[in-house]
């Protein structure tokens, strides 16, 4: 049965309480505000080169596209969740996979 | 005059919102693509062009429209469309991209906004020689669209175009399936019957994905007001789009952004004391003579930056956004090539790519490899640490 996400093709969302718990749970943290594509994409591509599998990147971002673009742009190499602070700021939590 | 005043208003207003649900950007439909082959947003972009063009195709046929854009044609076509495509990769946002940030409160793309702007006057004050020295010897022959020039009606030509096209996209997408399927065995003895196989598998998933996203569609009109707020599929920016633009082009013409904003740039520094119609490009050829003020097309796409300002509110997607320093250069350099690579083509990604494909222009046509193209060069070069997919 197809559901929402195929129709807006999305990662999973977070509640704003498992963002926070996740947030202090990071291994790196990247202050992408200010930023546009496709320099989010290309600085998440090289942040997860530095980590190893299972550890986790956060991207701190207030560009609406980038929640999608990075996902898209690691692909395969990190699991993707996306938090919505409601006031056009996002953050992209990104775990690697092994 | 109200109401085409008013068509404008709702054209402008649905292309903002619009492009805002949907992330309709042509940087990202590309640029994209050839770095880690997502087509999300490039199956927006062809799906709009291909819609457009049906629907284009039938309202010439029955003679509701008003006018076609077809420059001249020739290398200008390549040489500015390149020149654009950089520039539009570098700033990280295409002309209508461009737009629909400025409403979502971004300074980096009205700082780009603004050098686009230095860039269409800077055109304009080398337009003499650059008519000499550019488009003289660069132009080939006279423009025309493919609707005019046959006499097969408009409405099947549009239809057979766009019917083509989705041919193309599904052997190529077809072919890439089978060719997964069958893996690394895959020889040329194998390759004959999956050349064949390519585009029935390709069409059988465009069925499918089709299928399943209007499916989705509708369980999204269970819950308006929620799913209004959530980002859209491009494809549904792409049906909004089209209809906005099938009515832009019964009531006005093809729908254009750095033309009219380059009439902007000669209107607003008209405002300042600047005598902008004694330059012969705003006075004879953007405003045709008929003096320097604000005309329709003008009004859309100020009402475009309205509509994406009204739809990034409501998602909880407007804030001021204020650039990181180090992105300045983006926005300058890139909002000058723009500027500039647009005049020197003519037109931008939504003149040539979009409506130019849409209204079958020989012109938009060359335009468009050459736009593509600096997408392609850019893109590997700003990935150049990373790799790219294409």
């Amino acid at each position: 049965m197809p559901s929402i996400d195929d129709v807006t093709n999305t990662p999973d969302e977070l509640t704003d309480d498992e963002a926070e718990a996740l947030l202090e749970d990071a291994d790196l943290v990247q202050d992408m505000t200010g930023e546009v594509c496709p320099y989010p994409q290309v600085e998440a591509k090289k942040g997860l080169q530095d980590l190893e599998a299972g550890e986790l990147l956060v991207q701190e971002t207030d560009h609406v596209p980038c929640t999608e673009n990075v996902p898209r742009a690691v692909g395969d190499d990190a699991e993707a969740q996306v938090w919505r602070s409601g006031d056009a700021t996002y953050r992209i939590y990104l775990r690697k996979q092994a | 005059m109200v109401a085409t005043l008013l068509v404008a208003a709702v054209v402008g207003l649905a292309l903002g919102a619009f492009l805002q649900k949907g992330r309709f950007c042509f940087v990202n439909a590309f640029r994209d693509f050839f770095a880690y082959k997502d087509s999300r947003v490039t199956k927006g972009v062809l799906a709009a062009t291909f819609l457009t063009m049906i629907f284009w195709g039938i309202a010439y046929q029955l003679g509701y429209y008003q006018g076609f854009w077809t420059p001249d044609w020739g290398l200008t076509g390549l040489v500015g469309g390149f020149i654009f495509g950089v520039g539009m990769t570098y700033a990280g946002g295409c002309a209508s991209g461009t737009l629909y940030r400025a409403g979502e409160g971004y300074l980096q793309f009205w700082l780009t906004l603004l050098f686009m702007g230095v860039g269409y006057a800077g055109f304009t004050v080398a337009f003499p020689t650059l008519e000499r020295t550019y488009f003289e010897p660069l132009t080939v022959g006279e423009g025309a669209s493919l609707f005019t020039v046959t006499s097969v009606p408009a409405g099947l030509v549009g239809l057979a175009v766009a019917l083509a096209g989705l041919l193309v996209y599904a052997t190529l997408t077809g072919r890439a399936s089978t060719a997964a399927d069958f893996g690394e065995r895959a020889d040329v003895a194998q390759l004959t019957p999956a050349a064949f196989l390519a585009p029935v598998v390709g069409l059988r998933g465009f069925a499918r994905g089709t299928e399943t996203y209007f499916r989705g569609l509708v369980r999204a009109w269970r819950h308006p007001i929620a799913a209004s707020k959530q980002p859209w599929d491009p494809r549904t920016a792409a049906l909004g789009i089209t209809a906005a633009a099938v009515l832009w082009f019964t009531q006005v013409s093809i729908v254009g952004v750095t033309g009219p904003e380059a009439r902007w740039t000669g209107y607003l520094l008209s405002q300042v004391g600047v005598d902008a119609g004694s330059f012969e490009y705003w006075g004879s050829i953007l405003f045709q003579g008929q003096g320097v003020g604000v005309t329709v097309d003008m009004v859309m796409i100020a009402f475009v930056i309205v509509g994406a300002f009204l739809a990034a509110l409501w998602s909880g997607d407007f804030a001021l956004r204020v650039p990181k320093r180090r992105r300045l250069p983006n926005a300058v350099v890139g909002g000058l090539m723009m500027g500039a690579g647009s005049r020197l083509a003519p037109g931008c990604n939504i003149g040539n790519i979009y409506s130019g494909i849409a209204e079958l222009s020989i012109h938009s046509f060359i335009a468009a490899v050459g736009i593509v193209a600096g997408v392609y060069v850019m893109t590997h070069w700003i990935y150049r640490e990373v790799g790219c997919a294409i």
